[in-house]
């Protein structure tokens, strides 16, 4: 059994496509056309191509509970999930520059630093570097 | 001020008050980091953090949920990957990221990765072969 894919609802696929690749670097792997306009659109760390895809899935679109679950855990300020970097600091103000909004600063916690971000698709993304 | 907010002052406050405590594992961490490659001891580690040998033990797991041999045996095995995925001899790189013989550092490889360094070799470059197909 090994770690593959890992989804992330999104609002709008294209955007995150976008915001992902534009702006985080990641860069795409899968896009293949589904019914309507949905696709199963993965992308993947530049640093490790062969890593797991990270799939920017269109469920809130589709399931009430999905969009509602989505809504609530941004409302909590709550990230969807997290990536790691070698320096936070660096990252944020890179992604700064471009325009990204950070809800959490760089900030030290423990043994760890991390600053979280709103990825405009409706969800909130923590950066962590280790100490 | 968010729930995710809160929360993070609440557990700073709570889990990662002691300073002096913090600054004695991150210290070993990034001593690990510097010098993986050599043969580090426990007692090296613990004047590295300040600290007594047995405190680090216990600091460094309650901090990083392992201990200090255990996460030098991980950097050393993240190490080798990158050299193997360059090409370099499996024993090139046992020496290469400190460890001192082809078959330990085989099954600790082995044990983390379940592929043996020649394995995984073989494994890279049948990929990197289809990629290029």
């Amino acid at each position: 059994m090994r770690v593959k894919v890992i989804s992330i609802p999104v609002l709008d696929q294209q955007k995150a496509l976008d915001f992902y690749t534009g702006k985080l670097g990641f860069v795409k792997k899968h896009d293949v056309p589904l019914t309507g306009d949905d696709r199963w659109l993965t992308v993947v760390s530049k640093e490790e191509p062969d890593g797991p895809e990270l799939l920017l899935e269109p469920s809130p679109n589709h399931l009430e509970a999905a969009r509602a679950y989505q809504e609530a855990l941004f409302d909590a300020g709550i990230p969807y999930t997290q990536f790691n970097v070698d320096d936070v600091g660096a990252e944020h103000a890179r992604l700064t520059r471009l325009g990204v909004e950070f809800s959490i600063e760089p900030t030290e916690m423990g043994t760890v630093k991390i600053a979280v971000f709103n990825d405009t698709c409706g969800n909130h993304i923590q950066l962590v570097e280790m100490l | 001020m968010t729930f995710y907010l809160q929360e993070i002052n609440r557990i700073r406050s709570t889990v990662y008050s002691n300073e002096a405590h913090l600054m004695a594992v991150i210290r070993t961490r990034r001593f690990i980091n510097a010098n993986f490659e050599k043969e580090l001891s426990l007692e090296q580690l613990a004047r590295a953090g300040f600290t007594s040998k047995f405190h680090l033990l216990r600091l460094f797991k309650r901090y990083y949920g392992q201990t200090p041999k255990q996460y030098l045996i991980h950097k050393r095995i993240v190490q080798s990957i990158a050299c193997l995925k360059r090409g370099m001899t499996v024993t090139d790189t046992c020496f290469a990221v400190g460890f001192e013989c082809p078959s330990s550092f085989s099954t600790l490889f082995k044990q983390k990765t379940g592929l043996s360094p020649a394995e995984f070799q073989k494994k890279q470059f049948l990929q990197s072969a289809l990629a290029v197909l």
